[in-house]
């Protein structure tokens, strides 16, 4: 109550921090759009590698122009359609994911447009990556120079929006595999493959450091709450009738989309 | 063209509202070329502050249309409301610039019942999925499309029956200025501009309230044109959102508050900074026969189609030709160790008004630029400008501003400092005046009015002066440009 009070004093909102590591992405999903559509509270999760390789679509797109279907039934990769918009990546334990879930109220310098918010998210990260790198929000990609090391994706609502983000601290070339080249690319790709226009993290600075970077910039913007380190110890408003639209598409699913396309 | 008499009577934001728009509706642009910038008569009230932008600022701003709509999404309905009649529910240029979205669900069935502001459907465009809520409480009569379907921007979506009490009753008073208020739900109690008596709307303030109240001051012509020009991030219209809002509608003189958001909210930030600067102001005027004759020389012997020659381009070199012998004008003050730094390059910015804002892009090292090149460079910043895609590089490192306010009027004014810098430059249309030969006939000559807005905690009058003077020397007579050339 009393840190309610602090913050409302000096203006700032707060904000509940949920830092987990290892998480499986469908359940970090799950969990994003529980807290986006019943709760009131504005978020920020972190998810510090997510346990085994996963492709996660955004909300539409069709399936045979994003993934090498027949690769990634062979592999058995699972492939999640989560609830926000944006394209496809594959993640793994080499990808952090920041997450922040505000009522619009919260950041009322912006529009609860894509742009807007983007542009604020952009700025975020300019902070994080201050002196390292030639960092940017590029399109709508987070670059270092030309090369792409982060994606966002977003959901509005009538009064919360989500922006969440999945940067690529390291990554195997032979999961990109698994992705073909999109037909909407940015312009600043120029037909590069993957290996050509990703770049990863790693490169630039350690990992706990991007991590303790990150919050301390969303700190400077509101008044961080810690409340858990795992999922299970997450307060969740359990609104009865929720059911997540993010899910993971079946085997089924998969070969249907296989024998579409032969 | 608007008369400085509007800048005095409105508050900001819908000043730049207006601004924007009569800038989408030009159909020639002046011979000064893109860069527009709102100026006041030098008899300007002290409510109706100069504003400029800060070109570092410009980080922390976002360009999006529509600041006047804080719900997210709220379709725009036909500006007129017709009680117990269909009204058109279309979908909103989301910000992105992108022609169309997908329909990802209805939220509602035909037959149901809405509130304002409930939401109707969830579209993804490329980076988000977003709630689209409805305009009015009304019935739903007619939903148009299916899960699945690709929507046009601007096509309607579904079709609602308006119910009585949603009406809103647009009520208007004529004040001096718009005032941020402490809560959303504050109303009536700051005057300024429209304002609606409903509780449930929570004082907002919505785009067709501000453009009628423009139609009603006489400031925009055409309401269903500017209601066009103001539905899309891009200069393409929007279809399907004509308005008949011109003559129908009554009002009653309320107080109505508008809440200013993001960009806004930004430049109260970045304008109290740069009031608190000392400025001074500098005004002369200059002879541009000569430019005028090189100019049209440009053309004439132009080859490549897709450079266009206009003045700003000779002006630019010239005045980065000047700030060599005047570096002190090129320079940034830091006011902590009273330090001035002397910037090396010549970065111009130039102010450019654009659909979604002002914005200030600048050419980076001017001295080393040809004119032609910088006449290219200045093409491109004036493309991605108008397409919302200039990026951080573009808008950073300014270390001059010049602002060319010819393109939309006025002769003489107070442009405030784009900090960190030292000066800025605004200047007038050129003008064919009569002028005194000294035989004592009368010739016609074509005279463009210069101001230039100077920190005085770093320049005195005497520098400034000589600056100006050395500048309009190289305009009145460019073949003097001539003796650089290497």
């Amino acid at each position: 109550m009393a840190l309610v009070g602090k913050a409302r004093e000096a203006g700032i909102p707060l904000m509940k921090l949920i830092r987990l590591k290892g998480v499986p992405i469908l359940e970090q999903l799950h969990l994003e759009e529980r807290l986006l559509r019943t709760s009131s509270d504005n978020w920020c999760l972190i998810n510090d590698g997510t346990n085994s390789p996963a492709i996660v679509m955004g909300l539409s797109g069709k399936l045979s122009e994003l993934v090498e279907v027949r690769s990634v039934l062979q592999d058995q990769v699972p492939v999640i359609r989560r609830f926000s918009g944006g394209g496809t990546v594959i993640v793994d334990q080499g990808t952090i994911f920041v997450t922040l879930i505000c009522n619009k109220e919260a950041v009322p310098d912006i529009q609860p447009f894509p742009p807007s918010i983007m542009s604020w998210s952009g700025q975020l990260y300019s902070e994080v990556f201050e002196g390292i790198g030639d960092f940017q929000l590029r399109e709508n990609d987070y670059v270092f120079g030309d090369r792409k090391f982060g994606g966002n994706a977003q959901s509005i609502i009538k009064h919360r929006w989500v922006h969440h983000t999945s940067l690529l601290w390291d990554y195997e070339v032979k999961n990109m595999a698994y992705l073909k080249l999109p037909a909407k690319a940015p312009n600043y790709r120029l037909a590069r493959g993957h290996n050509d226009f990703v770049c990863r993290m790693k490169e630039f600075l350690p990992r706990y450091e991007f991590v303790e970077r990150t919050i301390k910039a969303i700190r400077s913007r509101f008044s961080l709450e810690p409340v858990a380190d795992n999922i299970a110890d997450i307060d969740v408003p359990s609104a009865t009738h929720f059911a997540p639209s993010t899910r993971l598409l079946t085997d089924h699913d998969m070969r249907e989309v296989c024998a579409a396309s032969l | 063209m608007l008369s400085s008499r509007i800048w005095q009577r409105t508050g900001w934001g819908f000043r730049r509202r207006c601004l924007c728009l009569y800038i989408s509706l030009s159909s020639s642009p002046s011979e000064q070329n893109a860069p527009v910038w709102k100026f006041f008569s030098a008899s300007s009230s002290s409510s109706a502050p100069a504003p400029f932008r800060r070109a570092r600022a410009l980080e922390d701003i976002n360009f999006n249309v529509s600041y006047m709509n804080k719900c997210c999404f709220s379709t725009e309905a036909v500006a007129d409301l017709p009680v117990g009649e269909m009204v058109d529910v279309p979908l909103a240029q989301t910000g992105e610039g992108i022609a169309e979205c997908e329909l990802l669900k209805w939220f509602v069935q035909e037959g149901d019942q809405v509130e304002e502001f409930q939401p109707l459907c969830e579209v993804q465009s490329d980076k988000a999925t977003i709630e689209i809520t409805s305009r009015y409480k009304g019935k739903v009569a007619h939903l148009l499309f299916v899960p699945g379907n690709i929507v046009k921007v601007g096509e309607t979506l579904a079709k609602l029956i308006v119910n009585e009490s949603s009406l809103p009753a647009l009520i208007f008073r004529d004040s001096e200025h718009v005032q941020s208020p402490s809560s959303d739900n504050e109303k009536g109690k700051q005057g300024g501009v429209p304002s609606t008596p409903d509780d449930d709307k929570d004082g907002r303030v919505l785009k067709e309230d501000v453009l009628k109240y423009a139609v009603m001051k006489g400031i925009i012509k055409d309401q269903s044109v500017s209601l066009n020009a103001e539905c899309g991030n891009q200069s393409q219209p929007v279809e399907g959102n004509n308005s008949d809002a011109t003559s129908k509608f009554e009002w009653t003189f309320e107080d109505k508050t508008v809440p200013l958001r993001g960009f806004q909210r930004a430049m109260v930030k970045t304008m109290s900074l740069a009031s608190k600067v000392p400025h001074f102001y500098y005004a002369d005027e200059i002879t541009c026969d000569a430019l005028v004759e090189l100019k049209t020389s440009f053309q004439n012997n132009n080859t490549s189609p897709d450079v266009k020659h206009t003045f700003l381009p000779l002006l630019i070199k010239s005045l980065s030709m000047a700030l060599i012998k005047y570096p002190l004008m090129n320079s940034c003050f830091n006011e902590e160790s009273l330090e001035v730094t002397l910037k090396g390059s010549h970065n111009i910015g130039i102010a450019m008004a654009t659909p979604n804002g002002l914005v200030v892009p600048n050419i980076k090292n001017v001295q080393s630029l040809s004119i032609l090149e910088i006449t290219k460079e200045l093409s491109r910043l004036q493309r991605l400008a108008s397409d919302n895609k200039l990026n951080t590089e573009d808008i950073c490192g300014g270390t001059i501003t010049l602002s060319n306010i010819g393109a939309i009027g006025g002769k003489f004014g107070s442009p405030l400092l784009n900090l960190p810098e030292v000066s800025i430059i605004a200047i007038g249309r050129i003008q064919k005046v009569p002028q005194w030969a000294d035989d004592g006939s009368v010739y016609p000559a074509s005279l463009m009015t210069v101001n230039i807005g100077a920190d005085h905690r770093v320049l005195d009058g005497a520098t400034v002066a000589r600056f100006c003077n050395e500048w309009k020397n190289l305009i009145e007579n460019p073949e003097l440009l001539l003796l650089h050339l290497r």
